[in-house]
């Protein structure tokens, strides 16, 4: 059998649907007359089980697996990771250093920039931002480690 | 009809004020941006933007994201003329003709032609939206429990339906963003659902992380730098004004568009976006010189251009009087009213009249105001596009992170934010449009109330949704989609849908 992209989409939704009815045992159904907590959340997760089989089903339709382009993957991957540690750091090191920190890093890792250009870039952009949400939008921004910033 | 022209006349009292006039010029300024640059849609820029709204009363901080959205519409054919590239997926479209007749040196006024196209269909949009509104909301204040529940399945039907994806996919999206919209407590019993012991997950999954993922940082992920191309063509201020063929060939296109986009917008689906192609497709096929149509054809920028204005317009229909999104769109413009206490629906017309008037009649000056904007800084807007993808997207990620956690000072959502901008790139893949997982997403809670109150009034059965003209008339309706669409499935023909798909896929 060929992998095509809807027999994994098709996969995964079944897998998505059987995990909610697994965690709804506890959730009392109740009756059709008193329906209970667990009532819609398990017809949904029995549709998203019918559905999932059905486009597993009807997989022949859709493109090989193969063929889908993962060639921006590398990309996404390094951002996803990026980010991850600045919101990681977000609360504990505070806005200032964790954004200058977080634009760096893409800047320099992802986009190849220079570092001292990639740090000046950052450290302007992050400074004019928390400028703006303190006077302007009086919106408070973790201050972690930098106190006030 | 008197009643109408009082109330938007104190609506116009109040879209007066300075601080009113303030925020619908910032709103339509951020919009026009937002629709330029590439990669940021109307909907991330709301949800990155919406935290921005809270220092704000309820009737500023709409005005500004209307002002977002709309402004959008207008900025997107900026890079779709200049660029070839849409600001935003409404102006695919635009993209073909309108950089054709750059090319041919008319860039100005295909701009020209642009705005004015969004302005005539704006205007238009805004007429019938104070003209249906009212008593739309009056008629929907009789809605009990069934027919609300009737309401949203048929919204989530005809979203199915209307996509341009296959209707198993959209379903999919919109079961799943109804699950997501389920996870946390249990409005009628207290019950935790899903929350893994996550105390922030006790309230639910937010709109706003799930919809700058998905649509923010999911964009951003599947968009490398070096895929944006910078080449940018500069139109001369002299060269702004159309020729008098030009004027004649677009009069008409508009006025299609007009009609055609707003009737489109009142539908649930991704209205502007579908409103573009159906508009295209239909001056093509009613042109005298179809072979025109991909070489520069006035037309093709017209009614694409009148119709996704007319559309984002007729969208608020049924968001302000039924309290029903017909979109992600909205839905975020939903979830702001209810972070500021102001339950969307036909209430809002009849108890929080200021509001509803005001924003009514601030989207005329909006209106205006982006005429204006968008013709004479055409040159700013040009110079904005220069600013490389490279620079840019650490910026918007950082706003991404910024807006999420604003909301509710909470981290998890920040989490959830990541997750979703993961989830968003894989679904993109895969070839599934995120939009009705946010739809799910938002109507969760009422679909669950509505849903649960109606079997309860009737004893557990069914047929209550059947015995009650007006939830029994929704009811024939999606039926009668199901039948539409199972029909097409069955013979294996190629409907309008599927040919959307393909023109969207640009295969022939």
């Amino acid at each position: 059998m060929i992998l095509r992209a809807d027999h994994v989409a098709g996969g995964f939704f079944v897998a998505i649907g059987l995990g909610v009815i697994a965690l709804s045992h506890d959730l009392p159904r109740g009756q059709l007359s008193m329906p209970g907590a667990g009532f819609l959340p398990q017809i949904v997760a029995v549709l998203i089980v019918v559905l999932g089989a059905s486009l597993f089903l009807r997989a022949h339709e859709s493109p090989v697996f193969k063929s889908i382009a993962w060639d921006d993957g590398r990309h996404a991957a390094k951002i996803i990771l990026i980010t991850g540690a600045a919101i990681a750091l977000y609360v504990r090191l505070g806005f200032v250093v964790t954004m200058v920190l977080m634009m760096a890093a893409l800047l320099v890792v992802i986009e190849r920039k220079a570092i001292p250009r990639a740090f000046l870039y950052a450290v302007c952009i992050v400074i004019g931002t928390s400028i703006v949400f303190a006077y302007l939008v009086r919106a408070p921004l973790p201050a972690g480690v930098l106190g006030y910033w | 009809m008197e009643d109408t022209l009082l109330s938007l006349a104190h609506g116009f009292g109040i879209a007066f004020q300075p601080g009113n006039l303030w925020y619908a010029f910032i709103g339509c300024l951020v919009g026009t941006l937002v629709g330029v640059l590439p990669g940021i849609g109307p909907l991330s820029g709301i949800s990155i933007l919406l935290p921005v709204t809270f220092g704000l009363n309820a009737t500023q901080a709409v005005i500004m994201l209307a002002g977002i959205y709309y402004g959008s519409q207008y900025g997107g054919s900026t890079t779709s003329i200049l660029m070839r590239i849409p600001g935003e997926a409404s102006s695919v479209m635009t993209c073909i003709d309108g950089n054709a007749m750059a090319k041919r040196g008319r860039a100005g006024a295909a701009l020209c032609i642009a705005a004015v196209g969004s302005f005539t269909a704006g205007t238009f949009g805004i007429l019938m939206l104070t003209m249906i509104a009212p008593p739309l909301a009056s008629i929907a204040l009789k809605f009990g429990p069934p027919e609300y529940t009737a309401l949203l399945v048929m919204g989530l039907i005809f979203l199915a339906y209307m996509s341009s994806s296959s209707l198993v996919r959209t379903l999919l999206m919109a079961c799943l963003g109804l699950m997501l919209g389920m996870i946390g407590i249990d409005n009628m019993t207290g019950h935790f659902r899903y929350s893994f012991d996550l105390v922030e997950l006790g309230d639910g999954i937010g709109i706003v992380p799930v919809a700058v993922g998905l649509f923010g940082l999911g964009e951003i992920l599947s968009t490398p730098s070096h895929k944006v191309r910078g080449e940018v063509i500069t139109p001369k201020f002299r060269e702004l004004l159309p020729t008098r063929a030009e004027w004649r060939a677009a009069y008409w296109p508009i006025a299609r568009g007009s009609v055609l986009g707003f009737i489109i917008g009142i539908i649930p689906g991704s209205a502007h976006i579908i409103s573009s192609f159906l508009s295209y497709a239909l001056e093509r096929r009613i042109s005298k010189n179809p072979e025109e149509f991909g070489k520069g054809a006035v037309a093709g920028v017209a009614g694409p251009e009148s119709a996704n204005n007319s559309a984002s317009t007729g969208a608020f229909v049924p968001m302000l009087a039924l309290g029903i999104p017909t979109g992600p769109i909205t839905a975020v413009l939903i979830g702001a009213l209810m972070i500021h206490g102001v339950p969307a629906g036909p209430q809002l017309v009849t108890d929080h009249r200021d509001l509803f008037w005001g924003f009514v009649a601030s989207m005329y000056v909006g209106n205006l105001m982006l005429l204006a904007l968008n013709l004479p800084l055409v040159g700013l807007f040009v110079s904005v596009l220069r600013i490389p993808y490279g620079y840019l997207y650490p910026l918007i990620i950082m706003f991404c992170i910024v807006g999420v956690y604003e909301v509710n000072h909470s981290i998890v959502d920040v989490w959830i934010m990541l997750i979703m901008g993961a989830l968003g790139y894989a679904l993109r893949k895969f070839e599934f449009d995120p939009a009705p997982l946010v739809l799910g997403l938002v109507i969760a809670p009422i679909f669950e109330q509505s849903l649960r109150q109606s079997l309860i009034m009737s004893n557990g059965n069914y047929l209550i949704f059947f015995s009650r003209p007006i939830s029994a008339g929704l009811m024939a309706v999606c039926v009668l989609l199901l039948a539409l669409s199972a029909l097409s499935f069955i013979l294996k023909r190629k409907d309008w849908r599927a040919k959307l798909a393909a023109a969207e896929a640009g295969e022939p």
